[in-house]
């Protein structure tokens, strides 16, 4: 086992051959790697060893060298459900370090586990900066989300039985009724955007079309591909997973939140069905305009790769919920 | 906005849910966790039914217009008091030249005659133009029992008006349908009047052996451009729950003990303790309901399709 964390030599090699083959680091250059080894900090956790509570304020993001680690929630009447397993090369944590919250679940190592901890001064650095890395990394962690989440939803869809979900037609974004830009300084409100620069915000806001949808519209059909990307401005629009007359809403997209960006990140069919619960005011972002502003390094794909991420961190919490409801019936 | 918490089970201790924990009822009303634009200092007041007591199917009231935090009398009762079904709240209002405290204001209302108690967090956006619409759909004898100003004494009067008896003891279903029908209700009246902004309506009813608990809100996502309530620092008005054999203190922290069946219930516009690992939110668009039976208690969490 290697060593880190102000060893020379050998150990910090080893450990950057370990970095390397990690799924969030993929693609970011050798020595970027080498400069993240030297703040990386070993630990080794006991069986049964609990790393952090559900609740508790977060320090730093994990990756798993060897080993393994539960993750679970706390239920009530003295019970507990496990929601995941995360094993070598895996990353643990990195939701509060994005949004700012707590630890959404505690963590468990469950047979002796070594870790490498980056403290969240040391993944701000890595990430906040306008350097290609910086991009990069986060275009990687919005693919390890879209990962973890489609993974939570597949595990609620189980829960729920029967079969493939049903073909439903959707309202394509040429159907939509297009109209006007909302008040500027309403959307600045939004806790989304309120710490961006106002160039970046405008650059963003005006990267798509708005459009106004009555309630009870399909816009993203689960099984199929998003057509766009939609950001909610006003009105709020359910994500469901629905199996035959059984349906279970994973997350409320309201003012400030965006849904059917998972497929045009992995390329998969979306893993939800959303459609308008309110008559609603969308920001519609086609897969040109997402592309452009998902793959771009401008000040204005700095802001969008922020809003998309901090909507995954939040789309993961979100499908939390239902789990913990459904796991407190049994 | 307010604060407010409902519980139907085993006998819980008052003062350790008004006072004790981290997050109590009390500690809501100047500190609240879920709130960011004020505060919850317009008045306190609290149904608690006590099966022990003299008229047990009368519940202890209390209400007054002072701060709970400050209310040694509240403290000093809340110490002897361990019901088995409460509601209790603090009243939050805007800064308001407008607003008028007073204990006619205060919920939980409860007419007398009705068995049926209600508590109110939220506010219908632009109740003055609603309020003579709404008077067709309340029964005369109701409608002379509304003694304050507030919107939510107005409510309770509908919600009573949907009942079979105002003044019988509806059966569980009956008491959520009529919440329902009274949602429908305000729905078309806001319609007549082009009312279309966010208007929250989380309510918690009971009538001592049952409780209702809606979260539910009118034109989620849309706020007039002067927006005094800043909703938008709301993702939509909070509403959680825990689950369990009894709510207790044990090794420092405060939370529904393990049983094989449900027998108690706390709902609360937010957790009652900083840690909120042991508590689930009520899904937006939905309602509680539970009832004690026999073998414990029986509830459930229904999708409101108003």
């Amino acid at each position: 086992m290697f060593d880190v964390g102000g060893v020379e030599g050998n150990g910090r090699t080893d450990a950057v051959a370990f970095l390397a083959t990690v799924p969030l680091l993929d693609g970011v250059p050798p020595a970027t790697l080498e400069a993240l080894a030297r703040v990386l900090r070993r630990r080794d956790v006991a069986a049964g060893e609990v790393i952090w509570h559900e609740g508790d304020e977060a320090e730093a993001m994990l990756l798993v060298v060897d080993g393994r680690v539960s993750v679970s929630l706390r239920l009530p009447g003295d019970r507990a459900v496990e929601v995941s397993a995360v094993g070598p090369g895996e990353v643990l944590g990195e939701v509060p370090l994005l949004d700012g919250g707590r630890h959404s679940a505690t963590a468990r190592a469950s047979e002796p586990t070594s870790l490498l901890s980056l403290s969240r001064a040391d993944f701000a650095a890595l990430v906040s900066g306008r350097h290609p890395t910086a991009f990069a990394l986060k275009r990687r962690i919005a693919g390890v989300a879209c990962v973890r989440l489609r993974h939570q939803l597949a595990g609620l869809a189980a829960s729920l039985g029967g079969s493939e979900a049903a073909e439903v037609a959707i309202a394509a974004p040429a159907d939509l009724e297009f109209c006007g830009a909302p008040n500027s300084a309403y959307v600045r409100r939004f806790a989304t955007f309120r710490a961006f620069d106002s160039l970046a915000l405008w650059g963003f806001l005006t990267a798509g079309r708005f459009a106004r949808c009555p309630a009870g519209r399909t816009l993203v059909a689960e099984g199929s591909r998003a057509p766009a990307c939609y950001l909610t401005i006003n009105g709020a629009v359910e994500k469901v997973i629905v199996r035959g007359g059984r349906r279970i809403r994973v997350g409320l997209a309201g003012p400030g939140q965006a849904f059917g960006y998972e497929s045009l990140i992995d390329g998969e069919p979306s893993p939800v069905t959303a459609a308008t619960r309110e008559r609603t005011l969308l920001l519609v972002l086609p897969q040109e305009a997402f592309e452009r502003l998902f793959n771009g390094e401008t000040n204005i794909s700095h802001v969008f790769l922020d809003v998309i991420n901090r909507d995954l961190m939040a789309a993961l919490r979100q499908a939390l919920r239902p789990h913990a409801r459904l796991a407190s019936l049994h | 906005m307010c604060r407010v918490l409902a519980y139907l089970g085993d006998p819980i201790s008052l003062e350790h849910v008004l006072f004790e924990t981290d997050s109590s009822l009390v500690r809501q009303s100047y500190s609240p966790r879920m709130m960011a634009a004020f505060l919850n200092l317009a008045g306190f007041g609290m149904v608690a039914w006590d099966p022990r007591s003299v008229h047990a199917d009368d519940p202890f009231t209390y209400r007054v217009t002072t701060l709970p935090a400050f209310d040694r009398n509240l403290h000093a009762l809340a110490s002897k008091l361990a019901p088995t079904c409460l509601v209790a709240h603090v009243r939050g209002i805007t800064y308001s030249h407008r607003e008028m405290i007073a204990e006619a204001n205060l919920h939980p209302f409860r007419f007398g005659g009705a068995s049926v108690a209600l508590a109110h967090n939220g506010h219908l956006r632009e109740f003055a133009r609603m309020r003579y619409d709404l008077i067709s759909h309340v029964r005369p004898e109701l409608a002379q029992k509304i003694e304050g100003t507030t919107d939510s004494e107005w409510i309770y009067a509908l919600v009573l008006s949907q009942l079979a008896d105002p003044f019988g003891v509806p059966e569980p279903d009956e008491l959520a349908g009529a919440a329902v029908s009274t949602l429908r209700l305000l729905r078309e009246v806001r319609g007549r009047h082009g009312i279309d902004t966010s208007s929250p309506v989380n309510l918690c009813l009971t009538t001592g052996h049952a409780l209702v608990a809606t979260r539910f809100s009118f034109d989620y996502g849309w706020y007039p451009d002067e927006d005094e309530l800043l909703e938008t620092d709301l993702p939509y008005v909070s509403l959680w729950y825990t689950v369990g054999g009894e709510y207790v203190e044990r090794d420092g922290e405060s939370a529904m003990t393990a049983s094989d069946t449900p027998r108690s219930l706390l709902v609360a516009s937010e957790p009652l303790t900083v840690d909120t690992s042991t508590w689930l939110e009520v899904p937006e668009y939905s309602m509680i309901t539970a009832v004690r039976t026999a073998a414990g208690l029986d509830f459930e969490t229904l999708d409101l399709d108003v």
